[in-house]
């Protein structure tokens, strides 16, 4: 028997397979040999976002090692390292790795085709299904005009919702999942009850036995599972909750017999039958958490009573944020004339509270070329975050760089000027992922029309709630798969007092029983008006004051 | 003898494992015949399923005890 030193390293993982993976440690061997199989983007002749594979774990580890311990006796070859991984992976993604040392590059490259193919017929591992691609395919925009015109809120909602697209989904325990986007429809696996149940203390007998006294056959207590038939005659005590032995049962409450030893005598007659039926709530098979939804803590419970510990949700959004200008300081300083402090970063940081992920905050110094040399130490990969925003910057002024510097990313500027009031200087910027911003920062290969978004959000405070509110979260929803935030139609309860003004105006208001309150704001620097704002008036333009009592159309902020 | 499902069989059965309780060990014929009368749309699936015990592939002739963890395993698709 031949000797085998080849050294073998084999991993199963659910999460992204690195890029790269380093080389041997122990220096020159002659070839290293990698392949990696990627997620294509269409299956069986359909686009899908992610297949999504299923293993054997223990069994495909040993398989693997079994395979190439077995190839090594032909092909010697100095070690070999195989990732597979497992659970969702989006189309791009590398599904397995395979490395291989060798002196020379014929026993490497043997090796590889060798294992591959004894792969994929003998490691326990399936392709389990394919992941559709949930939306409607971007339209294809005109190539971008050096200056954007001024559009209307309507069409810059409708550019954003074409050009974003769901991230990829992943599969999440129940206790990560708490306010992620729910992907895919749950069902009951079960009837809900799964069998009749009593809703009462008390005993059961036959719904059909008219008897007068009863013998006590049996107790039975919440967890007790203990199937028979009744007779008639025959009562069984039962706890509120417990599961009935048989089906075709009533249960009467305790107050409402007497019990002598292991007989009853009922003493009053209720036509009531304290009893849940099985399925009554719902069949098995039958949509119980619908996909779309947000899932809240009594969804999350609804998911773990059905069985579903690994539900199919959107991924953690991945956010950059960045601070301009020289005259912000933190919250913690005392400003100097000219400066304020800087109350974006907790706004925005709070906003994003709502969509589950992880914020990268940063601070731009005003002078554009150190501002890039900063951004560039960040390593802005297209596959390292889904969403850029940048405060302040967003005018034409001199030092606002906001729009050159997304050019200088790779971005192509969708809009930069919606005509609405606060907010008008909003700048939306996306990138197809692969050619600029890659070769621009640090060579990666990102996966094909994975779009990344990017806004400008003009620096006051309230245009920054307001814009956040209008664009950002709905670019958020869309990437995680929710439904929008829709306007709602309301009454005002006090006067909106406004003198005409040619755009479109999101008037700040409290919201309670009473109605809308339109709340006082003088500029768009104003910051005392967040104290009470829920609720954003949706004001058309050249409409002017409104009277108390009118209906009017207004975006929820809580 | 805890019997596992794999991909497609978990569709079929509805769940991911299931336990029998042979009073002997099981020939490959008896365990689908013992599988086939609780999971009747396994059927479809015998002629393209393998089985392995403790991790490996057994041949056809293989008799499985009853503490045994059998595996039966759909055509594979990794890569």
């Amino acid at each position: 028997m031949k000797l085998i030193c080849m050294e073998i390293e084999i991993q199963l993982v659910h999460e992204p397979v690195a890029d790269p993976i380093p080389p041997p440690p122990w220096g020159i061997v002659g070839a290293w040999l990698e392949f990696r199989g990627m997620v294509r983007s269409e299956e069986n002749g359909g686009n899908i976002s992610a297949l999504e594979y299923e293993a054997y774990p223990e069994m495909a580890v040993r398989e693997i090692r079994r395979i190439l311990e077995s190839l090594a006796t032909k092909y010697p070859c100095r070690a070999v390292k195989v990732i597979h991984r497992v659970g969702v992976i989006p189309v791009g993604e590398t599904a397995i790795y395979v490395g291989v040392a060798s002196p020379h590059r014929g026993e490497a490259i043997a090796l590889l085709a060798g294992f591959m193919d004894r792969l994929k017929q003998d490691v326990p591992i399936w392709k389990r299904r394919a992941l559709p691609v949930e939306t409607e395919p971007r339209k294809n925009r005109a190539p971008v005009a050096t200056k954007t015109p001024l559009i209307s809120l309507d069409e810059a909602l409708a550019e954003i919702h074409s050009q974003a697209q769901p991230l990829p989904a992943v599969r999440t325990p129940l206790a990560r999942a708490f306010g992620r986007v729910l992907r895919e429809t749950v069902g009951a696996p079960t009837d809900l009850p799964d069998g009749d149940r009593s809703t009462r203390d008390g005993y059961a007998m036959r719904a059909d036995d008219n008897s007068e006294i009863f013998l006590v056959v049996d107790t039975l207590h919440a967890a007790d599972w203990k199937p028979r038939q009744l007779q008639p005659g025959e009562a069984v005590r039962v706890a509120t909750g417990a599961a009935l032995p048989c089906e075709n049962l009533r249960v009467v409450m305790q107050e409402h017999v007497e019990r002598d030893g292991q007989k009853i005598r009922i003493t009053r007659h209720e036509p009531a039958r304290n009893v849940r039926l099985r399925g009554e709530d719902v069949k098995a098979g039958q949509p119980l958490v619908p996909a779309g939804g947000r899932l809240e803590a009594g969804r999350l419970a609804l998911l773990a009573s059905a069985g579903c510990a690994q539900p199919l949700v959107s991924p953690r959004l991945r956010v950059v944020h960045f601070t301009t200008g020289d005259e912000i300081v933190p919250p913690d300083q005392t400003p100097r004339p000219g400066q304020i402090r800087d109350s974006n970063s907790i706004l925005i940081h709070g906003l994003l509270q709502k969509f589950p992920g992880d914020v990268v905050p940063a601070h731009l110094p005003e002078d554009f070329a150190a501002a890039k040399q900063l951004v560039s130490t960040f390593h802005l990969q297209p596959s390292t975050f889904d969403l850029l925003l940048i405060s302040g910057g967003a005018s034409v002024g001199d030092k606002d760089f906001t729009r050159p510097l997304l050019e200088w990313l790779g971005f192509e500027i969708v809009f930069s000027q919606v005509n609405v009031r606060p907010g008008r200087p909003l700048i939306f910027g996306i990138t197809g992922g692969v050619s600029v911003l890659a070769s621009r920062l640090v060579g990666s290969l990102a996966p094909p029309d994975q779009v990344r978004m990017a806004f400008g959000l003009p620096g006051n405070p309230l245009s920054h709630f307001v814009c956040f509110h209008l664009f950002v979260a709905a670019a958020l929803a869309k990437l995680t798969g929710a439904a929008p935030e829709k306007f709602q139609r309301g009454r005002l309860a006090a006067k909106l007092d406004d003198a005409p003004c040619p755009r479109e105006t999101l008037w700040p208001a409290h919201r309670d029983p009473a109605g809308l309150h339109p709340l006082a704001w003088a500029s768009s620097g104003d910051v005392t008006c967040l104290m009470e704002t829920n609720a954003l008036i949706r004001v058309p333009a050249n409409r002017g004051s409104i009277v108390a009592g009118a209906e009017v159309e207004y975006l929820s902020t809580d | 003898m805890r019997i596992l499902f794999f991909a497609q069989l978990k569709d079929a059965t509805g769940c991911d494992s299931v336990e029998l309780t042979p009073s002997s060990p099981l020939s490959a014929e008896q365990l689908w015949a013992e599988l086939l009368k609780h999971f009747p749309k396994l059927a479809a699936h015998r002629s393209s399923v393998r089985i392995a015990t403790r991790c490996e592939y057994v041949a056809p002739n293989a008799v499985f005890a009853a503490d045994d963890e059998v595996a039966l395993i759909p055509p594979v698709s990794g890569g």
